[in-house]
């Protein structure tokens, strides 16, 4: 663990939904990748393939949903076509996944130390008191007390299923962890305290953590690196702190513009006007296009790629190659 | 400013448990507040402290265990007869916080306008409820034709509106908001934030804000009221409590709220604290288990409202014990 590698690489993946009214690409030629200990925060707005996209790593997908393309190598194996039993050896014990709702997530009807213990079990034949010992840490790990052990779901608080949940994430210490909106069902000030704790036992025990969430301000001091999603596709990529200070793509200043402030002076937001492409029905040219107030007539006809701009990745028209200039209304943008 | 509505010791409890239990969950317990015409206040607070069971108050959907509430200085428990119930009902409409179970997915969304209308204003006639729908949607920022449409081909965001769309149908004079933006995608929330200020600004409409997002509350309110287990914490208007903070919910709140503009720091103390138990409580402050400042009274007298600042009111042991002109104490920042 002395030095940076790479535990995850995905390239080309694509995702389909499969559907009688035809393929749905949800997930649309995304390549990245994750170095040991790397938080990596992926944000976008609903539809926007995130999910998905976490799916497909952790190979979780079920039909109509299926990898059209691509691979996710994971320590060196790609998953994508892995059998369940090949793919359960490395589930949960060298990858866990937190999902969003844990009053879903978890089973109602069971302990929190019984499904522990069940997850233990799938997984080697440990004997009872190395789950209870196990189990007792990686409670107090979160800051439960194990006595909770006992306890059902519906005893806890929204915050504590969820710590109980990253606790059960790492029972055996994996090396990555998906994240996905696993602070939306909670208020500002217990999902603050959960962001702060995920840090902290991410530093202590060095998992890299995929974490998805649709409020970009919410990992803007916790992720490494920031990944912009629109209607598939990657549109920004770059370390965090880049791309709050300098965002490059405009859909990317939109939603940083999109937050209101809660201190210094108030001014007016406009947000982002429009909503979201139908990934069905996808525009031509640049799919944030009819949103983009800077878009050209060429951004209508022309989609662009990944460009690379400073170490970041953007897929804008305007980071090509200089051609077009990067402000407005230099060159008649479409009036609308 | 004139006043619209007070509340005066607005307290509701209610029964959990068996038939035989005797225990009761005091969801808000007295609480005094007022919103003025053409105000927008926003009321903030964890989940479980109370703020949309106010909502249910003002609403009428719940009936409230006791205290009044008083809308244009009319006791709302005084109205007894169906058109009177009717008129107050269309006065003060309420926006719910989800917009996919809000709205009848087999009618089209005009369906909820139009049935209101027919409700709400019998005067009119089938054509001028059709054009008072699309006059409606139209300042909601909707086209005609969405009228026709189905819930289903509509996005969260304009489903919300939709949802304003028919409170305004009403000529209301309150909206109670009770989170109309926390579950659209960040980029259209600003979208129905500006929506609420441009009716408050030319429809002269006040609304109820319900959040718990601090940051938007600033950006469309007047004032803001935080509750924590069902009392008042602090009340004022928005930029004096929010630059100065004097309860210390009220700094905790402030001090999560993510800013990303705000350089890059992780704060050292973090609250870990639970909800607060708000089931048969002990007299006290409801705050104190998660309190870093709180002293022995804390344990033993409720702090009532106490105006430390002009229009500034603050119910905090702590907070009202400092001389005057002392530096507010800081629980967390």
């Amino acid at each position: 663990m002395s030095e940076a590698h790479e535990i995850l690489e995905v390239s080309g993946l694509s995702v389909d939904y499969v559907l009688d009214r035809g393929d749905v690409r949800a997930v649309d030629d995304v390549s990245f990748t994750l170095n040991r200990g790397e938080f990596l925060g992926i944000v976008g707005e609903s539809g926007c393939g995130k999910s998905t996209l976490l799916f497909a790593v952790a190979q979780l997908l079920a039909p109509p949903a299926r990898v059209a393309a691509g691979s996710v190598a994971f320590e060196g194996t790609n998953l994508v076509g892995l059998t369940d039993k090949q793919l359960s050896a490395i589930r949960w014990r060298d990858m866990s996944v937190v999902m969003q709702s844990a009053m879903n997530a978890l089973n109602p009807v069971k302990s929190i130390g019984a499904q522990f213990k069940d997850a233990m079990k799938a997984h080697g034949k440990p004997s009872n008191e190395e789950i209870q010992a196990r189990s007792a840490e990686v409670l107090r790990m979160v800051g439960i007390d194990p006595v909770h052990l006992k306890s059902y779901p519906h005893q806890l608080s929204g915050g504590m299923r969820q710590r109980s949940m990253i606790a059960m994430a790492m029972l055996f210490t994996p090396d990555l962890i998906i994240m996905d909106e696993p602070t939306s069902a909670l208020d500002v000030v217990a999902q603050r305290s959960l962001m702060v704790q995920i840090k902290e036992l991410q530093l202590s025990y060095g998992f890299a953590v995929i974490f998805v969430t649709h409020d970009m301000s919410l990992i803007s001091h916790f992720s490494d690196r920031l990944m912009v999603m629109y209607a598939g596709q990657v549109d920004e990529l770059g370390a965090t702190r880049t791309v709050f200070d300098r965002p490059l793509h405009p859909y990317t200043q939109g939603l940083l513009e999109a937050f209101p402030s809660i201190r210094g002076p108030k001014v007016p937001l406009k947000g982002i006007p429009g909503s979201p492409p139908d990934l069905a029905r996808l525009p031509s040219g640049c799919r944030f296009h009819p949103r983009c107030p800077l878009a050209v007539e060429r951004c209508t006809q022309v989609a662009p790629d990944l460009y690379e701009v400073d170490q970041a990745l953007v897929r804008c028209l305007r980071r090509q190659d200089g051609s077009l200039p990067l402000e407005a209304g230099q060159e008649g943008s479409l009036s609308r | 400013m004139s006043e619209l509505l007070r509340a005066e010791h607005l307290t509701r409890h209610f029964k959990i448990g068996g038939a035989l239990s005797r225990r009761t969950l005091h969801a808000v317990d007295d609480v005094n507040f007022s919103i003025g015409d053409r105000e927008i206040v926003a009321l903030a607070g964890e989940s479980g402290s109370g703020k949309s069971t106010i909502a249910r108050l003002l609403a009428r959907i719940y009936s409230p265990t006791s205290g009044e509430m008083y809308f244009q200085g009319q006791p709302v428990s005084a109205l007894r007869s169906r058109s009177d119930r009717l008129r107050y009902s269309g006065l003060v409409p309420m926006v719910f916080q989800d917009p996919f179970g809000s709205m009848n997915p087999v009618f089209r969304v005009q369906h909820g306008v139009l049935r209101s209308l027919k409700l709400h204003r019998p005067e009119l006639s089938g054509q001028q409820r059709q054009d008072e729908a699309a006059r409606v949607f139209d300042v909601v920022g909707l086209g005609a034709d969405m009228l026709e449409r189905f819930p289903f081909e509509l996005s969260g965001g304009q489903r919300q509106r939709v949802g304003f769309a028919q409170a305004l149908a009403m000529r209301p004079k309150l909206i109670l908001a009770d989170e109309p933006v926390s579950m659209l995608d960040v980029s259209i929330r600003i979208g129905l934030l500006n929506l609420m200020v441009e009716l408050r600004d030319t429809m002269g409409v006040s609304v109820l804000y319900i959040t718990h997002d601090i940051a938007s509350a600033r950006y469309v309110a007047d004032r803001l009221i935080v509750m924590y287990a069902g009392q008042i914490a602090e009340t004022g208007p928005i930029e004096d409590v929010l630059a100065s903070p004097r309860h210390p919910y009220t700094q905790l709140l402030v001090s999560a709220v993510p800013d990303p503009r705000a350089p890059l720091s992780v704060a050292a103390e973090t609250d870990r604290g639970e909800p607060p138990k708000v089931i048969d409580p002990s007299p006290g402050c409801r705050f104190r288990w998660r309190c870093p400042l709180a002293i022995d009274t804390c344990a033993q007298v409720t702090p009532a409202l106490a105006e430390l600042e002009p229009h500034h009111q603050t119910a905090c042991h702590v907070a009202q014990a400092q001389p005057e002109g002392a530096e507010p104490v800081q629980a967390f920042s």
